[in-house]
């Protein structure tokens, strides 16, 4: 218990520290924001129209004072108004964000199914045919970039094949059917790497498992080899596993930026990069916020669900 | 260190860093230079893989992209090897509160997914390629702090280390000479995979119009620009796309290869057939032994060729009987068990004899015969009991599993035999302790719960192999009584394999003592050790210290290596007592008198 509130505590610790990095990194680079924002297209602004906005934007009371107030709007779960249409941060970030996650659990669930069986089957046939093939196409599935796959599919299934449409998105309570359809490329595209990456993870602990000492006690033991394989090397092999796919699940909350892009699919990260390109900072430390917090969620509950697959770990 | 360095992928990334770093050179088409009528155009003579959406030339653009991309990568890599490394060996080396910020601000960095840092940092700094080198070292500076600051920690306790300090070196000395050095191979596994990983990167963010600015030629920028036209000019998709794809493959083998080199495992073979299923059975078996071994010969697969590390075994033990199997460590005690047991690895078989448990031949039956044996009329006791159990599972479900094996039994009464075999073996509070994970208990209670386990079935034979060289003094006492009791209450026969000769006196009826391989020696253990009819027994016997005895004498020489075995008497290099027929030929086991055989040739018949 005292583990778990440790670990807790530090996660709380990092939030905050991560929040002021986000607040100090806008605010000591040099350059004027509102002067940057407003002088978008070549021509110095006028200087009352950049006062004004200052003024708006609160940038010229003293750091510390904009600090409080970043702090304790946060506190409030205030993250500012957008500045380019003035709607609150927030509502825009509650709106999209379910979008990302259904996208990065479509791609999680879609690794999870291939890339375990497959890995562990590779692993038992080890340097047999199936697992030639199978480690030689996870090999090439890793090394085509997110955004290659995306395009390539549009390419195919969109504008060859008149399958599926190019990208877009359609709400579920819409059209169920027509959501899962738009969901499918860009899951589709995200979780090819994703379960090479699980083949890959899945295969390389059940070989290290199949190895150890207590294997050995359970053939010794007389256990039937299918129950060995469940209880004592899969169980055992996928504690690492889980571990690297809910990290990768958590980069994953910041780079499905290029599959949002390609197949304009309205997420969180697509709202960034356009945030980005307009220089929307309450909108770009907003996103950045939210999503390092969930990374940093994310890792606690890694930790957490770790602890209880093993008892070791909670000392 | 460094074997086996993956040549192809070397060859395959050398080749496109060699293209980049040569295209000024090459007399390729100007890849920024516009044509507007001839856009979208095929290939031809002058532009081999047609004109872009400009008219540009498509092969110029791709290969300045790889320069352009490649660039940017080996900067980014650079930047972030020097940084990071020069932070990770000071943090760990200096201590104290440097470690302290250097480990804390790597945490925060890692708070943040690595395309987030990027897009964050290209929102402060505006994009372009001098943005992208800092953007992506800083996304790619964790991995080289941790890797050189887990070097500095390992290095840092070495003796060496803590032998140049007390000789007056200079920290930043120590720091440059013993450990740079050290954490080279890791580090450079780190660059190769920042490198990977900052080209994939870089192309993303140049797709998304926020790394290379245009017109500058970039892979991403490339694809980004032909998903406009990609239903009028396909190819021009697939042209950068597949350079990408090739690149990153290329660089994700060399990767592996690396760190393979840097980081062998053994090499792997498949289990081979068993040569064995096809021979003839051979003698019956002795009357009434429980385990009858004949002639049992092992082949183990090694990467410079087979070798034999048991050959010609035979041995009997009987009902009651402890016999035990001695003999220094790599002698082919182990494997002798596990070839009884038909647990050898991999890479081991038998290939000839045969190992009779009351009369079936172990060696000759189908897996699923000798699964139902394993556990049930033959168990086994390993060394380790902190490895030999499974952490993640409560010990009373590890004894339950071996129970359920082999018996039917419902869950509740399976438990509740659990807890009876707890307390037969001695564990105090027997209901709470099988509640408990194998962490949770000292040494000497884990390999109690591993004889529970073996004698959970009531075995006939068991085999304990160095069942007490992991515990201390005290405990060891307490577990051979333990095996002795439940010897003397079951009738079981009881194969012990040691290295300890003062365990062999207080537990076995007879004592096998082997060499290199084979036995050399067999006989009852009173008259063996009273009066050693081998040599190598006798010099075995003089080596262990005795109680107000003479002070122990060691062996001169090693035990010959498996792949060059003497053709004579194994033990003749290393033996006081050498005639020169030792040498002549390779002596078989002899009879002693009382039972006893050896493999001394002066021993009189």
């Amino acid at each position: 218990m005292t583990w778990f509130l440790r670990r807790l505590a530090v996660s709380f610790v990092l939030v905050w520290v991560v929040a002021s990095v986000v607040f100090l990194a806008i605010h000591l680079v040099p350059g004027d924001p509102a002067e940057l924002l407003l002088s978008q297209g070549g021509t110095m602004p006028d200087a009352s129209v950049v006062a004004d906005l200052r003024e708006q934007l609160g940038l010229n009371k003293p750091l510390l004072v904009q600090y409080a107030d970043y702090m304790r709007g946060l506190a409030h779960f205030d993250l500012g108004q957008s500045m380019q249409d003035d709607s609150p941060v927030s509502e825009e970030i509650l709106r999209r964000l379910p979008r990302t996650l259904e996208l990065i659990g479509a791609a999680g669930l879609m690794a999870v199914v291939l890339g375990i069986p497959l890995g562990t089957a590779a692993a038992l046939g080890r340097g047999g045919v199936f697992d030639r093939i199978a480690s030689g196409v996870a090999s090439l599935a890793l090394a085509v970039p997110v955004f290659v796959v995306g395009t390539l599919m549009v390419m195919l299934f969109a504008q060859t094949l008149h399958w599926v449409p190019a990208g877009g998105f359609v709400a579920f309570t819409q059209n169920p059917l027509q959501h899962l359809v738009l969901l499918a490329m860009p899951a589709g595209a995200i979780g090819i790497g994703l379960s090479a990456v699980m083949f890959r993870m899945t295969r390389a602990a059940v070989l290290d498992v199949m190895l150890r000492d207590y294997v050995r006690t359970a053939r010794a033991k007389g256990v039937a080899r299918p129950r060995i394989l469940v209880r004592h090397v899969v169980r055992t092999a996928l504690m690492p596993v889980i571990t690297v796919l809910a990290l990768y699940l958590g980069t994953l909350l910041g780079g499905t930026v290029l599959v949002e892009f390609v197949f304009n699919w309205p997420g969180l990260s697509g709202a960034l990069v356009s945030a980005v390109n307009a220089r929307d900072y309450p909108e770009v430390v907003g996103i950045v916020l939210v999503i390092s917090v969930l990374f940093v969620g994310l890792n606690f509950a890694v930790d957490v669900i770790y602890g209880l697959l093993d008892p070791r770990v909670r000392r | 260190m460094m074997r086996r360095l993956p040549w192809g992928a070397i060859a395959g990334v050398g080749l496109i860093a060699l293209l980049a770093l040569v295209a000024p050179w090459l007399g390729l088409a100007n890849p920024v230079a516009m044509d507007v009528p001839h856009r979208l155009a095929g290939p031809s003579g002058a532009h081999w893989l047609g004109q872009d959406e400009f008219g540009r030339d498509v092969f110029a653009r791709l290969v300045w992209g790889a320069r352009v991309s490649l660039t940017v990568a080996a900067a980014a890599a650079a930047l972030a090897c020097v940084a990071g490394t020069a932070l990770g060996v000071t943090g760990g080396f200096l201590r104290g509160v440097v470690e302290l910020l250097a480990l804390r601000a790597i945490d925060v960095l890692l708070c943040f997914p690595p395309l987030l840092l990027a897009l964050l940092v290209v929102t402060l700094l505006g994009p372009g390629a001098a943005t992208l080198i800092p953007v992506l070292a800083l996304v790619y500076l964790p991995g080289f702090t941790r890797v050189a600051y887990a070097g500095v920690l390992t290095a840092r306790s070495q003796d060496y280390v803590e032998a140049m300090r007390v000789l007056g070196a200079g920290r930043t000395r120590i720091m440059l000479r013993t450990i740079l050095p050290n954490i080279g191979g890791p580090v450079l596994v780190q660059v190769s995979l920042a490198m990977a990983s900052a080209v994939v990167l870089e192309s993303g963010l140049s797709f998304l119009g926020l790394g290379v600015v245009p017109p500058s030629p970039s892979w991403g920028l490339m694809i980004g620009a032909a998903r406009a036209t990609m239903t009028q000019a396909p190819l021009l998709l697939l042209w950068p796309c597949l350079a990408l794809t090739l690149t990153i493959l290329a660089m994700n083998a060399l990767c592996d290869g690396l760190r393979d080199a840097v980081d062998p495992h053994p090499a792997y073979r498949p289990a081979r057939w068993r040569l064995l299923d096809s021979l003839a059975p051979g003698l019956l078996p002795a009357e009434r032994a429980v385990l009858d071994v004949r002639g049992l010969t092992v082949e183990i697969d090694t990467p410079s060729g087979p070798i034999h590390p048991v050959r010609d075994l035979s041995l009997q033990v009987f009902p009651g009987e402890t016999l035990a199997v001695v003999g220094e460590s790599g002698s082919g005690k182990s494997v002798t068990s596990l070839a009884i047991t038909g647990l050898l690895p991999g890479a081991g078989r038998v290939t000839a004899g045969a190992a009779w448990l009351d009369g079936t031949d172990l060696l000759r039956l189908p897996e699923e015969r000798k699964r139902r044996l394993r556990g049930g009329a033959m168990a086994m006791v390993f060394q380790d009991p902190g490895s030999s159990l499974n952490p993640v599972h409560r010990v009373g479900a590890q004894i339950e599993e071996a129970i359920r094996a082999h018996r039917k039994m419902s869950g509740g009464r399976a438990a509740a035999a659990a807890i009876t075999l707890l307390r037969r073996v001695g564990i105090p509070d027997p209901a709470r302790r099988a509640r408990a994970y194998p962490h949770e208990l000292s040494g000497g209670m884990r390999q109690r719960v591993m004889i529970a386990i073996a004698i959970a079935n009531h075995p006939r034979l068991l085999i304990a192999d160095e069942p007490t060289t992991a515990l201390d003094v005290t405990i060891q006492a307490q577990v051979l009584d333990l095996l002795a009791d439940l010897k003397r209450e079951s009738g079981l026969a009881l194969l012990f394999i040691t290295h300890s000769l003062p365990v062999v006196a207080e537990i076995a009826d007879r004592v096998a003592v082997m060499y290199a391989g084979e036995i050399v020696e067999m006989g009852p253990t009173a008259e063996v050790f009273a009066g050693p009819a081998h040599p190598y027994t006798a010099a075995l016997l003089r080596s262990a210290p005795v109680e107000d005895g003479p002070p122990p004498v060691g062996i001169p020489g090693v035990v010959p290596p498996p792949t060059a075995l003497p053709t004579g008497c194994i033990f003749a290099p290393r033996c006081d007592r050498r005639l020169a027929e030792c040498d002549a030929a390779h002596p078989a086991l002899r009879p002693a008198g009382h039972g006893r055989v050896t493999r001394c040739i002066r021993v009189p018949a």
